[in-house]
């Protein structure tokens, strides 16, 4: 937990670099971003159930599915509450609810998986394309999580 | 006197730090999520607060003040800081309650009311009809206001069942509209017609008064806002010139003294274009932007809200100096939907400058709570003009360091790099109508993190870190919280 000074293109540039259990920050004069790390083949492979994350750190106010429910891509799956805005999390894909890792009322942490959707049986076969299992999950998340910013409260 | 601050964080610190220098003894509150919270430091006592309801709860705070003896009452903003019932529970408890008086708070916290007061008092308001009950009478108002028209929701605001209407051929469908969403939100679906003012800038006046007394302190220009939420504000107003701004200043005051009006207070305005000003509302409390007003003034408006509290005089209002221009930094992600975020604090560091004012809620070690507003620090720099001001706030904005949230912070610093920024085109619909794109990190830190997540976790980061940059790779996958690649919007 500190900063660094490294050359960048031909001036000193000072980062901050802070190690977590997840990934790392890195800050930089007028920026930061989290990095997570690179993902494995395994998640990629077709098949592999799409797991949705947590887009942000919240609670979860309601869980609108169970495991074994059929779902189709932005079916509702459940809702997020934080900073008095409410967020709502859709099937990034068609398939079968595999595992729900979070229950009502708990706080979840950003980026911490919520629920696993395995493909529905038949459609097994069919999932050729080399997309990955996980990308298009969290970005079904995040687009379903837009429309639910509306809610934004007018303090001063 | 002994102050309770019934709020937390940034504006309970900012309250309290005038309470100690003042000489005031002090008490904290905190609800059961802000155990430990960096607010409660800065005050004498400390307090938790029963309950779910926590800053809202009047009962517990009330409650709180006996137990620990306060005296008087400072609401701070948000919460209870507008609600005439707090206002009258606390003075039925024997409790000063430092804000205006329940009347007042009634008389110009309703838009209704406050529009009237406004229209008694000679002073412009946007021309519009109250209550249109058809389209017939929708198309009437409009007709005499002149289009283009707003339809709005009588029951309720936050943008909710309202709808522009350019022309007549298009209210009828724009009216049926407007009323679904007026019901649906509000269930009221009662509709207010107004003159549609365009381009608009957002100018409010800073009040103060003693109950007979009142004097403006200037004017602060907050027209950079998003869904309603101000994001940039800065005094003087750059785009006001001196017959405005006088007759801004002496409408605010001449309201203010008809409301008989107590401690701080803001006026505010819709300026349209030529110059042309329109009452909006009255906000009857302190607001998050009142240090643009201290910067340039060099009055303390909690200290003078204190005084007043205490029976003292009004300050005089001091001649304005320079330019001050206060940014709002906000744990949210301005390229992912404005998504809030909370968590730990994991690395923080301001920038000390002299012409620099930091109000922070947040340490390094603590956390951004889900449970409140994202409202993290207000970082406001003071310059001998605007462009020193400007330069002067993007410097400091470059030298502060929050790690562990995803904030605002690149955002505001394109708002002020701007050319529409630089050339005070600052108007309400300005930063809804730009695109933001996500500024890229640099390729030294994309490799500082790959050689940090590289090495064992746990290991000292960084360390390994002060190498030659490697290939810039803006396609990296990193980029999200689960390293699935970053959208854009």
């Amino acid at each position: 937990m500190s900063f660094v000074h490294v050359e960048h293109e031909g001036r000193r540039l000072r980062l901050a670099v802070v190690r977590t259990a997840r990934g790392v920050w890195v800050g930089w004069p007028g920026g930061a971003r989290f990095f997570g790390p690179e993902r494995g083949e395994a998640a990629a492979a077709p098949g592999a159930p799409a797991e949705v994350r947590a887009p942000m750190t919240g609670r979860v106010v309601k869980v609108a599915v169970e495991p074994g429910r059929a779902v189709v891509t932005d079916d509702l799956l459940l809702i997020l509450h934080a900073m008095k805005m409410e967020y709502r999390l859709t099937a990034p894909r068609d398939g079968v609810v595999e595992r729900i890792f979070c229950a009502e009322g708990e706080m979840v942490d950003l980026g911490a998986t919520l629920v696993a959707i395995a493909p529905a049986p038949a459609a097994v076969p069919a999932v050729a394309a080399p997309a990955t299992a996980a990308g298009p999950a969290t970005a079904a998340a995040t687009r379903a999580a837009v429309p639910g910013a509306e809610g934004g409260g007018g303090a001063a | 006197m002994k102050v309770l601050v019934a709020n937390r964080g940034e504006i309970a610190a900012r309250v309290f730090k005038t309470l100690r220098e003042m000489g005031v003894p002090s008490v904290a509150v905190h609800s059961a999520a802000d155990r430990g919270a960096p607010h409660l430091d800065l005050a004498d006592e400390v307090a938790a607060l029963g309950g779910a309801d926590g800053y809202l709860d009047g009962a517990a705070l009330i409650a709180a003040a006996r137990a620990t003896g306060a005296t008087a009452v400072h609401p701070g903003y948000g919460f209870l800081s507008q609600s005439a019932e707090f206002a009258a529970a606390c003075e039925a408890a024997g409790l000063i309650f430092i804000g205006p008086t329940p009347e007042a708070m009634r008389l110009l916290g309703d838009k209704r009311a406050s529009r009237r007061a406004a229209e008694e008092c000679g002073i412009p308001v946007i021309p519009g009809a109250n209550v249109c009950e058809t389209n017939d009478d929708a198309t009437r108002a409009a007709d005499r206001v002149g289009w283009p028209v707003l339809l709005k929701a009588a029951g309720g605001g936050g943008g909710k069942g309202m709808r522009l209407v350019e022309r007549e051929a298009d209210l009828d469908e724009a009216f049926a509209a407007a009323q679904r969403e007026a019901g649906a939100a509000f269930s009221d679906p009662r509709l207010l017609v107004e003159k549609y003012i365009a381009p608009a800038r957002h100018v409010e006046v800073q009040i103060l008064g003693d109950g007979r007394e009142a004097v403006a302190l200037g004017e602060r220009e907050c027209s950079l806002q998003r869904r309603y939420q101000k994001v940039i504000e800065e005094g003087p107003s750059p785009g006001i010139g001196a017959a405005t701004r006088r007759a801004l200043l002496d409408d605010a005051a001449r309201l203010a003294r008809r409301a008989a009006y107590r401690s701080a207070g803001t006026v505010e305005f819709l300026v349209g274009p030529g110059g042309a000003h329109y009452f909006l509302e009255v906000n009857t409390r302190l607001q998050v932007e009142h240090p643009v007003t201290e910067m340039i003034t060099g009055l303390d408006i909690v200290a003078a809200q204190v005084d007043i509290a205490r029976g003292g005089a009004l300050p005089d209002a001091p001649a304005p100096r320079g330019h001050a221009i206060e940014a709002r930094l906000n744990a949210e992600d301005p390229h992912r939907g404005f998504l809030p975020s909370a968590g730990p604090v994991l690395m923080l560091d301001w920038p000390a400058r002299p012409w620099l004012r930091i109000d922070a809620g947040v340490r390094e070690g603590g956390e951004v709570r889900p449970e409140y507003d994202p409202l993290i620090a207000k970082i406001i720099a003071w310059g001998g003009d605007r462009e020193q001001a400007r330069r002067r706030l993007a410097e400091g904005l470059r030298a502060t360091t929050l790690l562990g949230v995803a904030t605002n912070l690149a955002f505001l610093i394109q708002v002020l790099e701007s050319d529409m920024f630089r050339r005070g085109e600052t108007y309400t619909a300005t930063l809804e109508k730009t695109a933001w794109p996500e500024p890229e990190a640099p390729a030294a830190a994309i490799a500082a993190a790959r050689r940090a997540l590289a090495a064992p976790a746990g290991a000292a980061a960084g360390d390994d870190a002060a190498g030659a940059a490697g290939p810039s790779d803006r396609h990296s996958p990193w980029a999200m919280p689960d390293g699935t690649g970053r959208l854009r919007p």
